[in-house]
């Protein structure tokens, strides 16, 4: 039975051309320059097709990003063959998978948005439907449309790949491509849409003069917790689940989820770990605001408005993905060293580190070379998307041109994929119950809230020190 | 051995404490981040409660509103132009025009074309722009005069923003008298809201009449709009105001916000004036801050009559497009809460978010609709309003 590329990215062996640093520092310019190419072209308010109005750009940015992942991780590369992606040339690869990515992208926002759900079911998804109401502009037509298309987006980008890294694609992984990745396709197709229903639908509902409360919950239930009508409360924690996912995912192996023996209940925990760890987050970062800035005022806007600072979380979370993605891209998730609960905190340390020098350097010098404005909180500025372009240029170039040029792909031997798993088990087993662990994570859970504590301390002086936008 | 059995037991308490940190972390940031505990953390705020003095009065006479006339030409200008973070200098509006077409204009290819008819022959500007802009004809302006009445009973007018097309700002500007008071001198300084086109722009038509006048600009200018008060043959002082609190006479005080606004425009400046007996009157060109952060800034940097927030004039930037987001909703649900006693709102407040005050039982004071101003539910062209 033809496996197309079931298991291609673990059994996959990239080899540097060069040793040392020297890969992963070529691999990061020849992306940066894919990436400023692109964006300038694509996105640039200066550039060609200035997709960046900011929802057009950012609507097409969240979906590539999904249909990569469906692509890969749902349905393993199908129809592409296991052969054909030994043996054809990266860059190659790299032009037929994206072009591919990209004609389904095409076609899903076209034809399944635009064309099914916009003229078929919910008006606000057809910009051509939109336009028809009175006084709308067909700018704000467009840009409506694309915020719902993304906020679909947004619940698809954390649920498509939690059913791999979380339920570990059950009970469907048996099943032989391609009804394995329609299977996933299509549920968590749906439980997005039941998501989104709950969760964006009344925001959309209230968009509308009158608010359409016989169609939607309007005003919305989470008003009085989330202190705002816009649904930006549920763009912030999902955004976060989305990065959670993906820190799960690399640089912390899914640790400690992975200890976890019997099978349902580590797939359900990790699900559901995926979600409390993101509301954690999500609280925190909004906190994190509320120290550096004042509390917020509900009626205001940018900086002060709580639906500003919600939406604002998902923009920090997403800095955290980037790092974290280079550490596993291009670092060979390194350290790999130590047992895994060190590597993974080491991972998790260099991560934040690298954050926070990414957000401050981001609201430093962005407007000057993305054609964005300068401040935090101005309406049309997502760095959302920059970073998300970034992260699907990477994607392309990790999984489909097998980190080229600084890396070429040689496939596993049998015995080698053998041994992978041996030494991942290793790691796992390592991590057995003592008292001396017992011991270990009861001073390092002081340990940790007490940094979290030192953290929310120092915060206000900080950010004061750092003086960002000067 | 034993040797060996420590280093195991050391390996495992590093294993578990490295796990723990990150259970510590996560359940610290979930348990307290969103709890009602955690306002203890946040900064206290303490009332600077600076004395700006009080004023008798202001009345305001709405010189234009109509910053454009049509919101689907405008909008869709931005729109083909390459949206709404594109440097306005470059969509080839008017008076910048190079006849390059959207998206493809300069600053310096603009001025180039109309430099030696500035200030004093706008009608041959005007004509230079109609050859070489994008939709000359739905450039309009936003400007107003405040006229302040002193506890003494004396009387200073000031402009607020100069609108935007030269010949409709002309006609606004003689329609209201502005013409002759400019002449003669009787309005002592200019106040720029922030650099947008649709409030700076019209520069040219103020200095017509007096290029002389004292221009104060809230910091955050880019280089062209420097440039631009030079070009004009403006001949008096400008002054840069800086962010923060800027007294101008006894009851009246600027404050400069530095927000990041559309068409790469930075920096907003306002007006506050301390109407005694009644209260705080905010007079704003666009308040792309927000009028509820005009208001929460004005109550914890200055002292003001009963405490008591009076009135508002202006643009409230909430629609300026008709377009709608459910942001705005949380304005109209809490802007009741700062008891307002007077709303003349007008321009980018958005004649739907005029009506929903209306609705919300708010006290706006509606207008006439006329000279081209659209809808009675808020304060049009040639319109006033008293404070005081």
């Amino acid at each position: 039975m033809e496996r197309y590329g079931t298991n291609y990215l673990e059994e996959r062996k990239l080899v540097k051309r060069w040793s040392g640093p020297t890969p992963a520092l070529l691999n990061l310019l020849f992306t940066l320059i894919v990436f400023y190419a692109t964006w300038w072209f694509f996105h640039d308010p200066r550039g060609v097709m200035r997709m960046y109005t900011p929802y057009v750009g950012y609507m097409y940015t969240r979906w590539w990003l999904i249909v990569m992942i469906w692509m890969v991780y749902l349905f393993n590369f199908w129809p592409f063959k296991r052969k054909w992606l030994e043996s054809t040339h990266p860059l190659t690869k790299g032009i037929v998978l994206s072009a591919v990515s990209v004609g389904v992208l095409y076609i899903l926002i076209k034809g399944f948005f635009e064309g099914l759900l916009g003229n078929y079911g919910l008006a606000y998804f057809n910009p051509d439907q939109l336009v028809k109401l009175p006084g709308i502009t067909e700018f704000f037509a467009v840009e409506y449309s694309c915020l719902a298309i993304l906020m679909f987006a947004a619940i698809a980008s954390w649920l498509s790949p939690a059913w791999v890294v979380a339920m570990e694609e059950e009970p469907w992984s048996k099943l032989p491509q391609p009804a394995k990745g329609f299977s996933m396709l299509i549920c968590t197709f749906f439980l997005s849409t039941i998501v989104y229903f709950v969760t964006m639908h009344p925001h959309m509902g209230i968009l509308y003069h009158p608010w359409q409360s016989f169609t939607s919950i309007a005003p919305p239930y989470w008003e009085k917790f989330a202190n705002t009508v816009s649904g930006n409360f549920h763009v912030s924690w999902i955004m976060c689940c989305t990065v959670v996912v993906w820190l799960v995912e690399t640089i912390w192996q899914r640790y400690p989820f992975n200890l976890i023996r019997h099978p349902w209940l580590r797939r359900f925990a990790l699900f559901f770990g995926i979600i409390a760890i993101s509301l954690a987050m999500h609280f925190f970062l909004y906190f994190a605001q509320e120290l550096t800035w004042g509390e917020a005022i509900r009626g205001t806007r940018r900086a002060f408005a709580p639906d500003w600072r919600w939406l604002h979380v998902g923009e920090m979370a997403i800095f955290f993905l980037v790092p974290a993605l280079f550490l596993h891209f291009y670092c060979g998730n390194w350290p790999k060293k130590f047992s895994m609960p060190v590597n993974v905190l080491v991972r998790t340390i260099i991560t934040l580190v690298a954050t926070i020098a990414l957000y401050i350097g981001y609201y430093k010098v962005s407007h000057l070379f993305l054609g964005t404005q300068k401040g935090f909180s101005h309406p049309q500025q997502f760095p959302m998307i920059p970073m998300i372009w970034l992260v699907n240029i990477w994607l392309v170039n990790h999984w489909f041109m097998d980190n080229w040029p600084g890396w070429k792909m040689v496939p596993k031997t049998v015995e080698e994929i053998e041994a992978d798993h041996v030494a991942h088990q290793a790691e796992i087993d390592d991590v057995r119950w003592s008292p001396s662990l017992g011991a270990g994570l009861g001073m390092g859970a002081l340990a940790g809230v007490a940094f979290y504590a030192f953290t929310i301390y120092a915060l206000p002086g900080l950010y004061a020190a750092v003086d960002i936008l000067k | 051995m034993t040797t060996k059995k420590k280093e195991v037991k050391r390996r495992d308490f590093l294993k578990g404490a490295a796990t723990g940190v990150g259970v510590g972390v996560f359940a610290a940031m979930g348990m307290y981040s969103y709890s009602d505990a955690r306002k203890e953390m946040f900064p206290k705020v303490e009332r600077k409660q600076k004395d700006i003095g009080v004023c008798r009065s202001i009345h305001v006479t709405n010189i234009s509103e109509t910053s454009w006339f049509d919101n689907a030409t405008l909008i869709g200008d931005i729109k083909k132009g390459g949206g709404l973070l594109v440097n306005q200098y470059d969509y080839n509006w008017p008076p910048f025009g190079n006849g390059k077409g959207l998206g493809k204009g300069s600053y310096a290819d603009g001025m180039a074309k109309i430099k030696e008819f500035l200030p004093d022959r706008l009608d041959e500007a005007w004509d230079v722009v109609l050859e070489n802009c994008i939709h000359p004809e739905n450039a309009g302006g936003y400007s107003c005069l405040v006229e302040m009445e002193e506890m003494d009973g004396n009387k200073r007018k000031f402009l607020l923003d100069s609108g935007w097309s030269y010949k409709w700002m002309d006609e606004c500007f003689k329609r209201e008298g502005i013409d002759t008071m400019l002449r003669n001198k009787e309005i002592e300084a200019l106040f720029i809201s922030h650099e947008h086109f649709d409030h700076y722009w019209g520069l040219p038509v103020t200095l017509k009449y007096d290029p002389e006048i004292t221009i104060y600009i809230p910091e955050g200018f880019y280089e062209e709009g420097l440039q631009y008060i030079k070009d004009c043959g403006h001949k008096g002082e400008v002054h840069t105001v800086k962010n923060g609190l800027f007294e101008v006479a006894p009851g009246f005080a600027t404050y400069v916000f530095p927000v990041p606004i559309i068409c790469r425009v930075y920096g907003e400046q306002s007006l506050y004036f301390n109407i005694a007996d009644k209260g705080l009157v905010s007079v704003t060109g666009c308040c792309h801050q927000g009028i509820i952060r005009f208001a929460e800034t004005a109550y914890q940097e200055i002292a003001y009559e009963n405490d008591n927030f009076h009135g508002i004039y202006g643009g409230l930037h909430i629609s300026p497009f008709d377009d709608w987001d459910p942001k705005y909703d949380d304005l109209v649900i809490s802007l009741g809460k700062y008891g307002f006693e007077r709303i003349g709102c007008n321009h980018c407040t958005g004649v739907l978010c005029a009506k929903k005050f209306i609705n919300a039982g708010y006290p706006v004071v509606e207008g006439t609709a006329q000279f081209r101003s659209k809808d009675t539910a808020y304060l049009g062209n040639g319109d006033t309003i008293t404070f005081g």
